[in-house]
């Protein structure tokens, strides 16, 4: 265990910039994801992370050593592949042991004891004597998750490694990494394009777009005060809207809406929970008269798709509120759910 | 019930039907004329013109010692060549595996072109470059070699040169299609787990790439201990091979039924030393 820096870390293929200085420090146990659109650099920072690449510059350290010229058998760091990577020639136990046994760790009894629990850790046990191949998607995973934990590496990267499996057991997968990662205390990079993974399992979430983090912060902060439009528009959850620079109204373009009192930006969010269909428009600091164009029913909530005078917006509706709601004539919020966005 | 058989029955009717060719072609190109040679191989003239069972044309060859040196000479070639194909072909073929496809292209290209040039044409270049004379001898003549240490003209080394480059392609492409099949991933996760890049070739990279440098150096042992223009044309009438010696049974002396009698050696020794080596590959 251990922290990782990563400081002004920059990567060039062939002259296109895929990674520009981006900085990136994750605190001794933290489980931090990186998040973004397929091509975004993540991928190619953690695999700098991990020694396969090296970057053009800038410099990783892990628990306080400089490992940007490292070999990856030299740094203390286990990556989880996308694929699982196994070994098809190994067995599960074998499979497992190959970290402790290129590292040379402990005696063939401790490897055999450490292979047990990291099995047992994963919900494997009985299963050591198999081969890859004789094994589910899912069970794979465990696999190379017993894998990557076995060794007690400094820092555990994990690449996109829920991607292959169907949703439910990427559920259950989800919720297993949490209680792990509560249990191991292992410092984690995670790799994902899928928000609400990386919003469920992390304490910190980085979102990258054009090799740049745009922005570092706790899921929660992420998803309540998303600074960049970027950020608001690929977590999902807010309406982007973009303001014309009118002083004194603050008028969305497409629409061509008037409102007061308009916020110094050019871009702003409005979450989708934020939004109320009503018929008293008059409680609210903004109001717009508003048409239900479909609805989606998820479980517990509603989100509409509302037409404001050519304008799409995107409302979240709770279970108690629907009766309001589809009786509604206008969508209306207070001003303390605009946030202005930099773009 | 009925219905299924039909279907069954149709199914293996359609089997049948694409594999008739190929085993037309089977029987006509190579279980008759091998039945021949076998029959061939046992039978003996008698003075009234009848055929009696012999062992007398296998007798003959287990009792010349030339003959016999000739099977040992065949033998250990077509080892040495095939060991040399895999020293030279899987390192090779990884490395065309890592490169670029254009440089990949170009090391297939190198690799492909003996087999596009007639086999008298390449050997007589290994004869301008291995012979008395030739740009090898002159190459090592400043280092004090002359004379007959520099020609490797007429010697079992100049066979093996010459033969590595024509049966090295079958290596190199075999193993390659077998590397291609091994994931990048797998190397890169043996790197994060500890392993060395030569630890990853030794526990990662050969034990996958066993069945292709096993079916690899399957057909390079056949090609080779069966070949025969270039191990008479290189080595010439002082170092001759089985397929030599058949040739000269038959076109010097008509002696069709000993001929005979050394095939069958041939291809009995050939399928002693396959088969169980084949069982190699089916294990990964």
């Amino acid at each position: 265990m251990a922290e990782l820096h990563i400081k002004q870390i920059g990567k060039s293929f062939g002259g296109v910039e895929v990674l520009r200085d981006i900085s990136l420090h994750v605190k001794d146990g933290c489980f931090t994801s990186l998040l973004g659109p397929s091509g975004c650099g993540k991928s190619t920072l953690m695999r700098i992370v991990a020694g396969l690449e090296s970057p053009s510059t800038g410099r990783v350290i892990i628990g306080g050593r400089d490992v940007t010229v490292l070999a990856p058998e030299r740094r203390n760091i286990s990556l989880m592949f996308q694929s699982y990577a196994l070994l098809p020639h190994l067995s599960v136990s074998e499979n497992i042991r190959f970290p402790l046994r290129m590292r040379r760790t402990g005696s063939r009894a401790e490897q055999d004891d450490l292979i047990a629990k990291a099995l047992t850790l994963v919900q494997l046990e009985g299963l050591q004597d198999r081969m890859p191949r004789a094994l589910s998607g899912g069970q794979q995973q465990r696999v190379a998750l017993a894998r990557a934990i076995v060794a007690q590496p400094e820092v555990l990267l994990l690449d996109e490694p829920l991607s292959n499996l169907d949703a439910r057991l990427r559920t259950e997968m989800q919720v297993e990494l949490i209680e792990l990662h509560r249990r191991l205390r292992l410092t984690t990079v995670f790799v994902t394009h899928d928000q609400d993974e990386a919003l469920t399992l992390s304490d910190r979430v980085a979102v990258m777009t054009n090799g740049r983090i745009e922005q570092e912060a706790p899921p929660s902060d992420l998803y309540d005060r998303p600074r960049t439009r970027f950020v608001a528009d690929f977590l999902g959850a807010a309406n982007v809207l973009e303001l014309a620079r009118e002083p004194g109204t603050l008028a969305i373009v497409e629409g061509q809406i008037r409102l007061p009192d308009p916020p110094r930006a050019r871009f702003i969010a409005l979450r989708q929970e934020d939004l109320e269909l009503t018929r008293n428009p008059e409680h609210f600091d903004h109001s717009l008269p508003v048409q239900i164009v479909a609805r989606v029913f998820l479980g517990g909530r509603t989100r509409y798709k509302l037409d404001v005078e050519g304008l799409t917006l995107f409302a979240i509706v709770p279970r108690g509120a629907y009766a309001d709601a589809e009786s509604g004539t206008h969508v209306a919020w207070n001003r303390g759910a605009i946030h202005p966005l930099s773009e | 019930m009925a219905a299924v058989d039909w279907v069954r029955a149709q199914a293996r009717k359609e089997s049948l039907a694409l594999l008739a060719p190929g085993i037309l072609v089977l029987v006509i190109a190579f279980l008759f004329p091998v039945g021949t040679i076998l029959i061939t191989s046992v039978l003996e003239r008698t003075e009234d013109g009848a055929f009696e069972l012999t062992a007398s044309h296998f007798g003959k060859f287990f009792v010349d010692d030339y003959y016999l040196k000739v099977a040992w000479r065949t033998l250990r070639l077509a080892l040495v060549i095939t060991l040399a194909t895999v020293i030279f072909g899987v390192p090779l073929a990884y490395i065309m595996r890592r490169a670029h496809p254009a440089l990949r292209f170009a090391i297939l290209l190198t690799v492909i072109l003996p087999l596009m040039t007639s086999v008298v044409i390449r050997t007589f270049g290994w004869l301008v470059v291995l012979g008395n004379g030739g740009l090898l001898a002159s190459l090592v003549a400043p280092f004090g070699v002359t004379g007959r240490s520099a020609v490797l003209m007429h010697t079992e080394t100049g066979i093996v040169i010459a033969m590595t480059q024509v049966l090295l392609p079958f290596m190199v492409l075999t193993v390659l299609g077998v590397l291609q099949g091994i994931g990048r991933d797998l190397e890169e996760a043996g790197r994060t787990m500890g392993a060395g890049f030569w630890q990853v070739l030794r526990v990662v990279v050969l034990p996958l790439a066993v069945p292709g440098i096993v079916s690899g150096s399957l057909i390079v042992f056949a090609l080779s201990i069966s070949s025969f223009i270039t191990p008479s044309l290189v080595g010439g009438v002082r170092l001759p091979v089985m397929a030599g010696s058949i040739y000269q049974s038959i076109g010097g002396s008509f002696d069709w039924p000993f001929a005979a009698a050394q095939s069958t050696l041939l291809l009995a020794a050939t399928l002693l030393l396959i088969i169980p080596y084949a069982r190699l590959a089916r294990t990964p």
